[in-house]
């Protein structure tokens, strides 16, 4: 029983992994948390949504144009929006993708309505048993994607120049725009990255709890969670901190009450912040006196 | 050389209009009168709806209000401030309805009662700074609607709950109007202790911890005994907004405090102005009467609400209260590059 | 009698020792310097006095007791201070940073000022005049009921220097007074300071890198270098000691302490 919560929380924690690290991508690089997160991403589940059975595509097809879709908007997002302020105090940025979310959550329901529609997994067929845990084809997609990536994430940072440029960027953007490093273009980059992450765990969502401007509310406090949870500061964190939130979230579900996952969450934000506010493999924030 | 006068010389006008009314014995006389009758106005004019969405309007004002003491004065920021604000109304409501004692009881006490609470997430909240405290407050705004939700028993859940009529000494509040004139005078109570903390030792020690904590410190100004103090009364003002809801609506369910209005909340203290008083009047009368003009098409609201924040981080920083200071430096701007375009004029010829 | 005595004060950030065994002691009434080259530790002695920052070793006195409370009860102490980086309270005006200063001298708390009865106007009232006194004092009465954050930096620095002064502190902890002054602000300034120690009576311990004002204002000066002291002495003796010479070459000419 305890195990087969685990595996089950696990899909779920996946999902809360590629939404947290989105939000500490750009949390590391640019010193915000983008509210916005999963209404991007929600709208690029439903470009998605349009491609499949507006357009016509194949699923694959659809889901690389909404994720092309994705990086652009993430893009196009942080240069309108966050660059004429990215000098100004840290409660104008909040409010700006507070603003950002309440637009998009709104828009959204005029471009696509405001009933759930229902959105195809993207690998059918029966649910695959592995002594004795079960597990479907969907979740196992999901486990997969995350993986992938998780570590391509990890490759792009460490190998790529692109991605030793938002490292440097991160550690101290004044330092790296003197040795060369074009920072504007770094936070259009991290941007849309983001926006890619956040867009496959709406895809991969979709399914499981209907396409709907809403779909993503309790998916993006989860994501907080996460990260919170592992650490705004650190990626591997993000993904550590999603999949234990999946799992013991499913425990809290199994054994004490569904209604309450929400609030556990909130709970287990609060402990975390108690007792170790820079999470499980964060660092803590130096602060200067 | 007529035109340019005239120029000249309407703004002037105004200005004098202006400081005549914003005298503060004009303004605080001028302003009384104008909320006394306001009401009788609208009901004479037939329009006696409008009396309801006043008494809101001034639900919101104290919110607001609270609100703007915490993360406009103080610097913490809450995105969960509905939550205090269902407290106090579930207070309230339980308070009247399942123990029978008197609203002019009740509401202190619910209010109280939130402001306690308020202080016990003050502590942790100790700790936070910046996003952490953001997101930390938006998860207790998130956990009290749910909790509401969870706790039939105590508030009969998604059905929501029966409110009774506010009375004092067996005067019932029963009607808009009534309610009218008991929601102004609490809200004028409170607008008058906000201004009194925030113009002496207490308030100048609130910004201090805003604009610096180790000069705050330096200062003698404890950190944690403001803060903390800081979420405690924030949170009794949302305690007596909502209470103040409760018994204006008459039947409250966990829907009146989700997410969207602690949003709400927080768009109207930054579109009013962050850490102004006046900011917050004018932004919870903006936040509270945009969905009503802008009901008839669905999200509009939520919309304009949104893309109303960005404008205001984009182009207007300190909020509406600084439009007027704004504009008057705009104004100044313009004419001394028209002066200047004269003079030049004036040197080629 | 040493009114602040600080004996064996060590203080390391992760494997740098910023200050390392320190020990001096400030008289009653004395205009104290503390100096040394950039990154001697100087500040870190401040904020250790301030009690921003607890020392992994070593004991601080002040007037016979030992300084071990809250920072914010460092006031009560009679211990005031200026930052390196002016540190006024931005959105507020001069008027409110100054009655800031005395936030220690009063007792209205949120409560008492949300009803705001006859103590708590009688109190406000008393706070305002004795800010405004200080504000006389420093010839900044003109800038009362503006903005902290628009001021020209000297002006910042004289409200600065009020906010800590107001409050009637036995010490007064300067860092940098001067620096961002143009000279004829930073006569101007030594001579006042000279004159909060003769009139008032106040206890002056600065850090300040300007060595013509350090020569010419101090009784007695205490080089750091590297965290250590280095030398003690009256300004003759410190000038002329050849450890201090030795830690200043390399350094700005303008900032070695020779005159």
């Amino acid at each position: 029983m305890l195990a087969q919560q685990i595996v089950s929380g696990l899909a779920a924690g996946c999902l809360y992994a590629l939404a947290a690290l989105g939000l500490v991508l750009i949390y590391r690089t640019m010193d915000i948390v983008n509210f916005a997160h999963g209404e991007m991403a929600m709208v690029s589940t439903f470009v998605a949504h349009t491609l499949l059975a507006r357009v016509g595509l194949p699923y694959v097809a659809a889901a690389v144009g909404a994720l092309a879709f994705s990086a652009l908007f993430g893009m196009l997002v942080e240069r309108v929006f966050l660059r004429p302020i990215q000098n100004g105090p840290l409660i104008s940025m909040m409010i700006m993708t507070l603003g950002l979310f309440m637009v998009f959550n709104g828009a959204a329901g005029w471009i696509w309505g405001f009933d759930p529609v229902s959105f195809p997994y993207a690998v059918r067929g029966r649910p695959v048993v592995v002594s004795g845990l079960i597990m479907t084809r969907d979740s196992l997609l999901v486990l997969g994607v995350t993986l992938v990536m998780a570590l391509g994430l990890y490759l792009v940072l460490r190998l790529t120049l692109a991605g030793i440029a938002i490292r440097a960027t991160s550690q101290n953007a004044g330092a790296a725009r003197l040795m060369g490093v074009p920072v504007p273009r770094v936070y259009s980059l991290t941007w849309g990255i983001s926006s890619v992450l956040g867009a496959v765990a709406g895809i991969l969502i979709a399914p499981t709890t209907f396409l709907s401007p809403n779909m993503m509310a309790e998916v993006q406090i989860k994501a907080f969670t996460a990260a919170v949870l592992g650490g705004f500061s650190s990626l591997p964190g993000a993904v550590v901190g999603g999949l234990l939130l999946g799992v013991l979230e499913n425990i809290v579900a199994g054994y004490i009450s569904t209604q309450l996952k929400s609030t556990f969450a909130f709970a287990l934000i609060v402990a975390v912040l108690c007792i170790r506010p820079s999470g499980i493999l964060g660092t803590p924030p130096r602060r200067k006196v | 050389m007529n035109a340019s006068n005239n120029d000249a010389a309407s703004p002037t006008i105004i200005r004098r209009a202006v400081s005549a009314i914003s005298s503060p014995g004009g303004r605080l006389a001028s302003g009384g009168i104008v909320l006394v009758l306001l009401p009788l106005v609208t009901v004479a004019l037939d329009r006696a709806y409008v009396v309801y969405l006043y008494d809101l309007v001034m639900v919101y004002v104290i919110v607001a209000l609270g609100l703007n003491i915490l993360t406009g004065f103080t610097g913490q920021i809450s995105i969960g401030h509905a939550g205090f604000m269902a407290i106090g109304a579930y207070a309230s409501a339980i308070l009247t309805g399942r123990l029978g004692l008197p609203f002019v009881m009740a509401m202190p006490l619910a209010a109280l009662l939130t402001a306690a609470i308020g202080f016990c997430l003050g502590i942790p909240a100790l700790r936070l700074h910046g996003h952490y405290l953001a997101i930390a407050t938006l998860g207790f705004g998130v956990a009290v609607s749910q909790l509401s939700a969870v706790w039939e028993g105590f508030t009969g859940g998604y059905q929501g709950m029966k409110v009774p009529v506010a009375s004092i000494l067996g005067l019932g509040f029963n009607s808009d109007l009534r309610y009218y004139y008991l929601a102004l005078a609490v809200t004028w109570l409170m607008l008058a202790a906000a201004r009194n903390i925030l113009r002496t030792r207490p308030g100048r020690a609130l910004m201090a911890v805003r604009d610096s904590e180790v000069a705050a410190q330096a200062m003698g100004v404890n950190l944690a005994k403001y803060k903390t103090a800081s979420f405690a009364a924030s949170a009794f003002y949302a305690g007596i907004a909502g209470s103040l809801y409760a018994h204006l609506v008459k039947f409250i369910s966990p829907f009146d405090f989700n997410l969207g209005v602690s949003l709400t909340l927080l768009a109207s203290i930054v579109v009013g102005g962050l850490g102004s008083v006046t900011g917050s009047v004018l932004g919870a009368v903006f936040m509270t009467l945009l969905p009503h003009v802008f009901s008839r098409v669905k999200n509009l609201p939520l919309v304009l609400t949104g893309v109303s924040l960005i404008v205001v981080v984009l182009f207007l920083p300190h909020g509406l209260v600084s439009l007027p200071w704004r504009l008057k430096q705009a104004a100044a701007r313009m004419r001394t590059r028209m002066g200047m375009r004269g003079a030049t004029r004036r040197g080629t010829a | 009698m040493a009114l602040l005595e600080i004996q064996g004060v060590t203080v390391r950030f992760g494997g740098l020792v910023a200050v390392n065994d320190l020990g001096f002691a400030v008289e009653d009434g004395a205009i104290h310097g503390l100096i040394g080259p950039n990154g001697a530790g100087k500040s870190t002695v401040f904020n250790c006095i301030s009690r921003f920052i607890r020392p992994d070793a070593g004991v601080i006195r002040f007037s016979g007791k030992e300084l071990a409370c809250e920072p914010h009860e460092v006031i009560l102490r009679g211990i005031a201070r200026t930052f390196q980086n002016v540190e006024l309270f931005r959105g507020q005006t001069v008027i409110d940073n100054v009655l800031l200063g005395l936030h220690a001298a009063g007792t209205v708390d949120i409560l008492r000022g949300a009803l705001r009865g006859r103590g708590a106007r009688a109190e406000e009232a008393r706070l305002r005049t004795r800010a405004a006194e200080v504000l006389d004092t420093l010839g900044i009465t003109g800038y009362a009921p503006g903005l902290a954050c628009g001021l020209p930096y000297g002006v910042q620095k004289l409200v600065e220097l009020a906010r800590a002064l107001v409050s009637r502190p036995r010490l007064l902890l300067l860092d940098e007074p001067v620096a961002g002054m143009n000279s004829a602000e930073r006569v101007d300034l030594a001579k006042t300071i000279r004159r909060i120690r003769d009139e008032l009576g106040v206890t002056v311990l600065l850090v300040e890198h300007d060595m013509s004002i350090v020569m010419g204002l101090c009784d007695m000066i205490t080089v750091m270098n590297f965290g250590s002291k280095i030398a003690e002495g009256t300004p003759h003796e410190v000038q002329h000691d050849p450890r201090v010479i030795e830690a200043y070459l390399g350094e700005d000419a303008e900032n070695a302490p020779a005159c």
